[in-house]
């Protein structure tokens, strides 16, 4: 059956498209003319001229056939991805690491796109259709293709934003931002003997515990950087554990700067990624976050 | 343990503002201000500085007689009584005897027979303490001064010293300073003497640095005056009175210039050769005082009468400062706590009195402000403490100017005190800062606790890098801390 389809996205997704413009959800109008299509619609059916034979039998012909699918839309356009990749499946391909990174629309925004209820199993076979589409070579890219692939991208490309890199200032200083609980830290590195200075006082003036200093500068340990390096941080909010560890961060960050190799075994140091847990809010009905009252007899 | 005093002659002095309604009659033996009052040192032996062998005999000190247990069973029962759910038998140990608490907080151990003993540890001597090639090294502190130390209680008890076979320093670079200072007023002629504060971090080794100049000064045969701490002179522990045709009034501690005069006894054995070289006044001295006796007679006749401990300590500093008597060392170890009020109170007004009326402290610190020379020369050092100290704006001004900052002014919301700053204006009075040591110091003290068994990694740069920076650049409590007493 999809082989009798022409070769068209509908007009609801074509790049043409005024709500595409507008980035508002599309609505379905009620509509009583037939639009231009590819799909040539039976001529209406003139009962005089040609009376049925059996009148039961009359019937109004849909313009599309995906229409008794009940999402005619979404259904159509997965059909004319098929057709493109039956078209263009000779063409080379990259392995699929090689390929351009691309974030794909989600089901919600998807659906916000067609206005149907499409169901999220549906759009991930439309999506394994477009990564297949996708790995075809740069070089032989169709533009027709990558016209078609284009409405299925999210409107801002996250991985198109690229970091500013970090490097080191003419002073020879790295810098970096880490933070932990409420606290905030902004580091900076140098190369050194190992002298530390935490808000301009030494460590064991701003951290009592042994534990907490050991913590703020277990990045520098974890990678035998202790004697190479002077830290100066200044640091701010939160108690004394958040404090250190939001050092922690901001000097493997800074550390990276200097030597980028390094990030493996910051990592496996537990240096690299952020600890997102804040103090879980109090609810109602609860004595703290979690606490419960006690259970009373009457 | 000390030595009581006999009923007259507590009765002359006043013993504190709420028997001044006694005064007129005897007042009854057990409502006097207890003279067993714990001391700087007790008369006799302090039970604080003893080894375990003195410890074992607080021990076994006799016991308080246990209360005879009532019996608790109900004899009638009438009705609902609410039965008592307080344990019955609570008091089963023995209960600690007065002061035997505070002995076992005070007692200073200063060998531990299970850590390993050092081999080819030298000890401290003359030559050694200047010598620029011991710089960095672990040196042994001779027993014969040990026992003088230990008798000046120059020893603290946090500072670890029963983790180790004997007692030992580490030759650092302030050390070597002040040996060649030592070794330099031996041979001037002009008889410098040194008058220093020693301020820094916590820990940074400020108390030692005092035992340190002690040590030197043993060993080069001075007469050492130690105060161990210079609070016990304020906290209202020992008794005081006015001292008589004094204006302002000053105030005397009794015993505890006769502790202090019993402690420069036994420390100083030196002061057995040194003769009396004037009669006493009887006016001073209502005892008589035979001629040509020894100062360390002088001074042990003035510790064991409280009564007369404080004219006897003014004897005793005027003939050191004769011609040919040897350098003194007079140090104080607390000086934030002598720049303030004390908690000893005073008729008619009631209110506190300023430390400075007290006469020994006093003395001392005409000695630290230069009002009083030493013509024999000398050190009359100080050291602040970080952990225990009073605010007082005055001094911290004071001594932040000394230390060459010129540019901290006057907190216009703080309260200054015109006698502290008095103390510091005449000038001369040095003010050093102890910080961390060195990496190659830090190594041979932990090279050191290696050695004694008390340090189980192995020294090497990068351990020593390490714990280095964890002690906020070789902060020698912290290092101490990181290594020794801290186990992952």
């Amino acid at each position: 059956m999809t082989s009798k389809l022409p070769w068209r996205v509908t007009y609801r997704l074509s790049t043409q498209c005024p709500r595409c413009l507008s980035r508002l959800p599309p609505r379905r109008t009620l509509q009583t003319t037939t639009p231009k299509l590819a799909f040539t619609a039976a001529p209406p059916v003139d009962l005089e001229s040609l009376p049925p034979q059996n009148a039961s039998n009359a019937r109004i012909v849909p313009a599309s056939p995906s229409y008794f699918t009940g999402r005619p839309d979404s259904t159509d356009n997965y059909l004319s991805l098929l057709a493109l990749l039956r078209r263009y499946q000779t063409l080379p391909t990259v392995p699929p690491a090689q390929a351009p990174r691309i974030a794909w629309r989600t089901v919600t925004q998807y659906r916000l796109l067609v206005g149907e209820p499409v169901r999220a199993s549906k759009y991930h076979k439309i999506i394994e259709v477009l990564q297949r589409l996708n790995r075809i070579h740069p070089s032989v890219m169709p533009p027709e293709l990558s016209g078609a692939m284009q409405i299925y991208k999210r409107d801002v490309d996250p991985h198109a934003t690229v970091r500013k890199p970090l490097v080191v200032d003419e002073d020879g200083r790295a810098f970096g931002v880490g933070r932990r609980k409420s606290s905030s830290a902004k580091v900076y590195l140098v190369q050194g003997e190992g002298e530390v200075l935490v808000n301009g006082k030494s460590i064991n003036n701003v951290f009592g515990r042994i534990h907490d200093r050991e913590s703020a500068l277990w990045a520098l340990k974890a990678t035998n950087r202790m004697d190479k390096y002077n830290v100066w941080a200044l640091v701010t909010g939160g108690g004394s554990t958040g404090q250190a560890e939001a050092i922690t961060l901001g000097t493997a960050k800074a550390l990276m700067v200097f030597e980028p190799a390094l990030k493996p075994a910051l990592r496996r140091a537990g240096c690299v990624t952020r600890d997102p847990r804040r103090v879980e809010r109090k609810k109602p009905g609860h004595v703290k976050a979690r606490k419960m009252p006690a259970w009373v007899k009457r | 343990m000390s030595s009581h005093i006999p009923l007259q002659l507590t009765m002359s002095l006043q013993t504190c503002w709420r028997c001044l309604s006694k005064t007129s009659k005897p007042p009854l033996f057990s409502l006097q201000h207890p003279l067993q009052s714990w001391l700087l040192l007790p008369a006799t032996i302090a039970p604080f500085t003893t080894s375990a062998s003195l410890a074992k005999q607080i021990v076994n000190s006799p016991k308080v007689p246990k209360k005879k247990k009532e019996n608790n069973v109900l004899k009638v029962a009438t009705g609902f009584r609410k039965k008592s759910k307080k344990p019955t038998d609570v008091g089963k140990g023995r209960r600690p005897a007065p002061g035997e608490r505070k002995a076992l907080r005070k007692r200073v151990v200063l060998s531990n027979t299970n850590a390993l003993e050092v081999h080819g540890l030298q000890d401290i001597d003359a030559e050694s303490m200047m010598n620029e090639s011991f710089r960095g090294q672990v040196l042994g502190i001779p027993g014969r001064i040990v026992d003088r130390l230990r008798a000046v209680e120059a020893f603290k008890v946090p500072q670890g010293w029963a983790l180790f076979r004997r007692p030992a320093m580490l030759m650092r670079k302030e050390t070597l300073d002040f040996g060649r200072e030592v070794e330099g007023i031996a041979r001037d002629e002009k008889k410098k003497s040194i008058r220093r504060v020693y301020v820094g971090e916590r820990g940074s080794g400020k108390s030692l640095m005092l035992l340190q100049a002690m040590t030197m000064a043993f060993l080069k045969d001075w007469v050492v005056i130690n105060i161990p701490n210079a609070q016990d002179l304020i906290s209202a522990q020992t008794e005081y009175g006015p001292v008589p045709d004094t204006t302002p009034t000053l105030y005397a501690q009794r015993n505890y210039t006769a502790t202090l005069l019993s402690t420069i006894a036994r420390s100083n054995p030196s002061l057995t050769d040194l003769q009396l070289t004037q009669p006493t006044n009887l006016s001073d001295i209502p005892i008589p005082i035979p001629p040509n006796i020894s100062l360390a007679r002088l001074a042990s006749i003035g510790s064991s009468d409280p009564e007369i401990a404080w004219p006897i300590f003014q004897v005793l500093l005027s003939e050191l400062k004769k011609p040919s008597r040897p350098p003194l060392m007079f140090c104080l170890d607390g000086l934030a706590h002598i720049m303030c009020d004390t908690r000893y109170i005073a008729p008619p007004e009631y209110k506190p009195i300023h430390a400075h009326d007290f006469t020994i402290i006093k003395s001392f610190l005409d000695h630290l402000s230069g009002a009083e020379n030493l013509p024999n020369g000398g050190a009359i050092l100080a050291a602040t403490s970080n952990s225990n100290n009073p605010v007082i704006p005055s001094l911290d001004l004071a001594l932040s100017q000394l230390r060459g900052n010129q540019t901290v002014e006057r907190d216009p919301f703080a309260k200054y005190d015109e006698r502290v700053l008095g103390v510091f204006n005449k000038g001369g009075v040095e003010v050093q800062t102890i910080g961390g040591i060195t990496k190659e110091d830090a190594r041979a003290l932990m090279e050191y606790w290696a050695k004694s068994g008390v340090c189980r990694q192995r020294v090497d740069e990068g351990f020593v890098g390490e714990k280095w920076t964890l002690s906020g650049g070789g902060v020698v409590g912290e290092l101490e801390r990181a290594v020794i007493r801290m186990r992952v």
